[in-house]
């Protein structure tokens, strides 16, 4: 079976280049984008199984993303997990109407993005969630 | 340059106080005020609603509107213009109170000086004007403050992400075998990694507890879980320092109505705050027991053999960026928000915290909480029903995901929403939202008890579904929701028995029924 794809757009390469040694780790093939116009032709070009998606971006924000995604049929059904470093309460919501899967904050826990990664691609959850030592989250 | 005239409004049903008020406006020139002059409250709000007055000089005895009333009423009409009462030599109590209701100003009848009416109306509407000004630079600078809070936390948080994620990569070695000394330098990164995302979380909380809006789920939470989970979390750091790090927790301890979440919270920030607090070899306890003088309440106790406080900050410590003065003692400073925001969620949950000291000789904080109680959660309902020993409904709702799996984010964002809705939903002011009193594997369970027959039953979940339908919100997030319905017997209660022993006997029913419903989503779930 081939590995799942996964675009990881957000305008930090530090960022986006943790969560590529994260998610090959984990055995998914990575594609970036660090603006809104680049990850709207990476999507086309690779349309890939899953996109992370950051909220502040360079030429139009996670919304407009969201938004240009809804036009494309082939597109529209990629599930969306939106990574950002925005406020929760103003923004989680909106997000979610958007139509995004989940919204987590960073700086994220690779666990929980790894178990929001299998829920959105239907992937059988791993047995045994770690208990993440996390002061921040509670 | 020629300024508008004013426009007063006079409402005063006595003739004879409005004709005397009247002469000591025509003393004025002709063209720097305008009366109008009305008799009823009626008439004055009619009037205010327009928009055109710039003052009102108001009777606070009308025909249709008496003492603070009629200054509730002026105001509500037109907030924004300012308001003179005039009342009677007695009175003067009563004009005190309606400057607390936001007049400007009072004025005695038949002790107005000559002249002194215009000036009045003038310093009335200067104060009014300075105070709207001084108003609207607070809410200006509140605003800025959320906004300024809103960036910093958005730009620390963005690199931070990125340092957190490479130190877990390390540790998790997916770049190379670490040995011991490179894991443990690796494990303090990390470790003040979360120490700095947990300040970035609490500069939010606090803009959070500010505007009200701290999330709170209550539920039945079992404080001994809360203690295994702060000490197991923070024995590190307490060993790091040389400090006994324990808890006492008495045997057969009831559980709380709390949300678990926020005790841990409120633990870890205490037990944290006694750790920094209490110099090397020293001890750090955790205690739990029920309160003796009220059954109802539990108290958490975090004691330590540090520092101390003196006893003029005992009050002061939860204030809002308190910060010890000796910060040689605290070792490195946090922001100071710790405490304030325990006050705040202990206070939510429906407790109390306080701390108790002497200087050198450590401190003692203790929290109390609710116990929780079916009894006490549905006695209220059934004191209230005179058919109380009619049928009872279990009405239970329950949201699934699709994907078979429910992330703890889910969870919570999507069962304060469930609550919402079910809230407005109850059929009766006697039905009972209960806190969450379990979960079944992918699935988040409510439970209603109405105390109606099984007719309330039916129109409850029929209520609830339509809601639900309407919510495309739940659908969107991959989620299914169901509701069902069953009728207990009515219990009967004995002539010779008390309430509550009733009452006991009603919450054994409703919690076997609420188990049995759990553990059969239980089952359906692991197939």
């Amino acid at each position: 079976m081939s590995n799942k794809k996964i675009l990881i757009v957000d305008d930090d390469p530090d960022v986006r280049h943790g969560m590529h040694v994260r998610l090959k780790a984990n055995h998914y093939d990575t594609f970036f984008a660090a603006d809104a116009l680049t990850s709207m032709t990476e999507a086309r070009k690779h349309e890939p199984d899953l996109i992370i998606l950051d909220l502040g971006l360079p030429a139009g924000d996670g919304f407009v993303v969201m938004e240009r995604l809804k036009a494309f049929a082939s597109l529209a059904v990629i599930p969306v997990i939106v990574v950002s470093a925005r406020d929760v309460r103003a923004n989680r919501e909106r997000a979610l109407k958007a139509g995004a899967k989940a919204f987590l904050q960073k700086p994220v826990d690779d666990a929980e993005l790894l178990a929001v990664i299998r829920q959105a691609l239907g992937e059988p959850a791993q047995r045994e969630e770690p208990e993440v030592y996390d002061l921040g989250s509670i | 340059m020629k300024e508008k005239a004013l426009q007063v409004l006079l409402v005063e049903d006595n003739a004879g106080d409005a004709r005397l008020l009247r002469e000591m406006f025509s003393k004025e020139r002709p063209d720097s005020f305008e009366l109008t002059h009305l008799l009823r409250m009626s008439e004055a709000e009619i009037h205010l609603a327009k928009g055109e007055v710039d003052i009102v000089l108001l009777d606070m005895g009308l025909p249709d509107g008496h003492g603070l009333d009629t200054v509730r009423r002026a105001h509500a009409v037109a907030p924004g213009v300012p308001m003179i009462v005039l009342t009677g030599l007695d009175d003067e109590a009563l004009a005190a109170e309606a400057m607390k209701e936001g007049a400007q100003d009072y004025l005695i009848k038949g002790q107005i000086e000559n002249r002194a009416l215009p000036r009045a109306l003038r310093h009335a509407i200067e104060r009014h004007r300075m105070q709207t000004e001084t108003d609207l630079i607070r809410t200006h600078a509140m605003q800025f403050k959320d906004e300024f809070l809103s960036h910093v936390s958005h730009e620390l948080r963005s690199p931070l992400t990125a340092v957190r994620q490479f130190v877990t990569i390390l540790l998790d070695s997916l770049a190379g075998e670490l040995n011991l000394e490179q894991r443990e330098y690796l494990e303090i990164v990390l470790r003040n990694v979360n120490q700095l995302r947990s300040m970035i979380n609490d500069l939010f909380e606090v803009t959070g507890v500010q505007a009200g809006k701290l999330s709170i789920e209550l539920q039945c939470t079992s404080v001994s879980d809360a203690i295994a989970y702060t000490v197991s979390t923070l024995q590190g750091t307490a060993k790091v320092k040389g400090i006994t790090l324990s808890s006492d927790i008495e045997c057969r301890l009831p559980s709380v109505c709390a949300d678990p979440t926020r005790v841990r919270q409120i633990l870890l920030i205490l037990v944290d705050n006694a750790i920094k607090f209490t110099p090397a070899n020293g001890a750090v306890n955790v205690q739990a027991r029920v309160l003796e003088e009220n059954p109802n309440l539990l108290v958490l106790e975090v004691s330590d053999s540090g520092c101390g406080i003196s006893p003029d900050m005992t009050e002061r410590i939860f204030e809002r960026l308190f910060q010890a003065s000796d910060p040689a003692l605290a070792g490195r400073k946090g922001l100071g928000l710790g405490l304030y925001i325990c006050k705040e969620l202990v206070t939510r949950q429906g407790g109390q915290i306080c701390a108790k000291s002497a200087p050198g000789r450590g401190a003692v904080f203790s929290v109390t909480l609710p116990v929780f109680s079916l009894p006490n959660l549905i006695g209220p309902a059934f004191r209230k029903e005179r058919r109380a020993e009619g049928p009872i409904t279990l009405v239970v709702t329950e949201i699934r995901s699709r994907t078979g799996w429910l992330s703890n984010e889910v969870r919570t964002e999507q069962s304060h929403g469930v609550r919402d809705i079910l809230q407005r939903c109850l059929y009766s002011d006697v039905d009972v939202l209960l806190p969450k009193m379990g979960s079944a594997g992918a699935s988040e369970l409510f439970f209603i008890v109405a105390i109606t027959d099984g007719i309330g039953g039916k129109a409850i979940t029929k209520r609830i579904r339509e809601q639900l339908d309407d919510c495309e919100h739940f659908q969107q997030a991959g989620l299914t929701l169901s509701t069902s319905y069953r009728s207990l017997e009515a219990i009967k209660r004995n002539a010779s028995e008390s309430m509550e022993t009733f009452l006991e006997k009603v919450a054994n029913k409703i919690q076997e029924l609420m188990n049995e419903e759990i553990s059969s989503r239980m089952v359906r779930n692991e197939q």
